[in-house]
């Protein structure tokens, strides 16, 4: 009985003895894996953007981990796609661009669920909690550095009368939107001088601003300046502006920092623009993740990244970054 | 009656009593202004930061003077050892004090003439942005979930200066005037200007005759 035992047995005790044996040398192998780090972004159909990708992984491989970049294309539901895609494939950080601010919480929720940490990069998630961190642009602190030149370099009127103002807003469903317009009404709103005569949206986008202002401009031809929520509605406007024969007349003012409006506010034309860095957020980020997998666990919630001001005063300073 | 008609009797009285304290109606108008007073009140923080930590912080300011000079013999270095900020990138802030004698006065500043030092100006009109709030570094970025707040905080030191400093001094103030002060500035760690220093007064006062 005892011979006919041990045959039977010793295969099936081998057996296990050998999946214990592989699965620890698996279990092994992958401890001595680098991290991966998943780097998820908005859209890579902007140049902004994809930098921010570009120099999220790029950091994340500098600290010795894998990086890789998703495209969400703008749409939420390919996000969400990336999300399971990282989760089920095993990433062990997500640096974010999120896509809509409420309708990507899901999906840094599920991550939160699955125990990956999930770092925000330039756009939030209107959920507290739910992102590790997020790193974000002090919108509202730069377009309060702009009120105050908008302020500074509109001439009074002498005769007392009113100047008159046109502010062409982002997304309106876009947090950065209201952060920026926040920030310069805060310090424009104290000065009753300035009376705001239109307030519209152009989607963050150079045509729509151009037919926006256009079409005010049919309206308050008599209008002294126009504040806008980013670069490429600034140079829309700045066009229109243009096209009336007003650049004397109407001073134009944009946020982001984009290389052409530099350019523009070193040849004179636009007054002023909020630097952005997509660089320092994306560098946190991936040095956050890189933190959060020494153990830290105590990050801010939101983390502001400094707007700098480049103005006609201070274009000098910047002029390197347009050679 | 019967019994069947009694424990249905007795069940429906149970349960009318379970829904009437289960559900309760109030004034929407009263439950929003519960909620009004329950969110962040950034005026009071501002006023218990005024006076319970940057007022003392003032005595223990950088003297601009000096640091002036450090920031023109190692600039990372006296970035390094004096200067605050929230947020992350270049724009990094000071608290500072100095002594000098007022050689200008303008609408929106005035023009001070350091001790044994370069001229300064000291903003007496556009009072904004996060010099005040960050240049203790007494305000931990923790302490809040929600931006809007802190930038609200911003806001309201800014009013308490307009207020209680600058208003007062506007008053009085003169060419050949001496005064000591404290207060914050912003400098650009990448763009550093000496030259075109501006204080945001946190205390401001005529010294001397």
């Amino acid at each position: 009985m005892n011979q006919a035992f041990f045959p039977k047995k010793i295969p099936l005790f081998a057996l296990i003895i050998t999946l214990l044996i592989f699965g620890g040398c698996q279990k092994t192998s992958s401890e001595n894996q680098p991290k991966q780090v998943a780097v998820i972004i908005s859209t890579l159909n902007n140049p902004w953007f994809v930098v921010l990708a570009e120099t999220a992984a790029a950091q994340a491989k500098s600290l010795g981990y894998e990086a890789k970049i998703f495209d969400s294309q703008n749409n939420t539901a390919l996000e969400t796609d990336h999300f399971e895609n990282a989760i089920v494939s095993g990433f062990d950080a997500i640096l974010f661009n999120p896509t809509d601010a409420d309708g990507s919480v899901v999906n840094v929720l599920k991550a939160k669920e699955a125990g990956i940490p999930v770092f925000c990069m330039d756009r939030e998630v209107n959920s507290s909690g739910a992102a590790t961190s997020q790193i974000l642009s002090d919108n509202y602190a730069g377009c309060v550095a702009i009120g105050k030149y908008f302020v500074q370099t509109i001439p009074k009127k002498p005769s007392g009368d009113a100047i008159k103002y046109v502010e062409i807003l982002g997304l309106v469903g876009d947090n950065n939107t209201w952060n920026r317009s926040k920030g310069f009404h805060s310090v424009v709103d104290s000065y009753p001088a300035f009376k705001m005569v239109a307030q519209q949206s152009a989607d963050f986008d150079r045509n729509k601003a151009l037919e926006v202002v256009e079409s005010i401009l049919q309206a308050h031809p008599d209008i002294d300046g126009i504040f806008c929520g980013n670069d490429a509605m600034a140079m829309g406007a700045y066009q229109a502006v243009m096209a009336a024969g007003k650049t004397r007349e109407i001073k134009v003012y944009g946020f982001d920092g984009a290389l052409d409006v530099i350019e523009s506010i070193s040849n004179g034309k636009i007054m002023a623009t909020g630097l952005q860095s997509p660089e320092t957020m994306a560098k946190t980020a991936a040095l956050y993740a890189d933190d959060y997998f020494k153990g830290k666990r105590d990050f801010p919630q939101k983390m502001p990244v400094a707007v700098e001001l480049v103005s006609q005063a201070n274009i000098k300073d910047y002029s390197a970054l347009i050679k | 009656m019967n019994k069947p008609g009694l424990k249905y009797g007795a069940l429906l009285l149970l349960l009318a009593v379970v829904v009437y304290h289960s559900v309760y109606f109030k004034k929407l108008d009263e439950v929003k202004a519960k909620g009004a007073r329950t969110q962040f009140d950034a005026a009071a923080y501002a006023d218990a930061f005024w006076k319970t930590k940057l007022l003392p912080a003032t005595t223990k300011a950088t003297d601009l003077n000096t640091l002036i000079q450090a920031l023109k013999t190692d600039k990372d270095q006296a970035f390094a050892a004096h200067s605050n900020a929230m947020s992350i990138g270049n724009i990094r802030y000071f608290l500072v004090k100095g002594q000098g004698k007022i050689t200008a006065v303008r609408d929106q500043e005035v023009t001070v003439s350091l001790t044994n030092g370069p001229d300064i100006i000291v903003a007496t009109e556009y009072i904004f942005g996060n010099a005040a709030r960050d240049a203790s570094g007494l305000i931990s970025l923790t302490e809040f979930t929600n931006t809007m707040d802190l930038n609200n905080v911003s806001a309201e030191i800014n009013q308490i200066i307009r207020k209680r400093v600058v208003a007062p001094f506007k008053t009085s103030v003169k060419t050949g005037m001496e005064v000591e002060f404290t207060g914050a500035i912003e400098l650009n760690r990448a763009h550093l200007h000496t030259e075109a220093i501006e204080v945001i007064p946190i205390s401001i006062r005529s010294v001397g005759t």
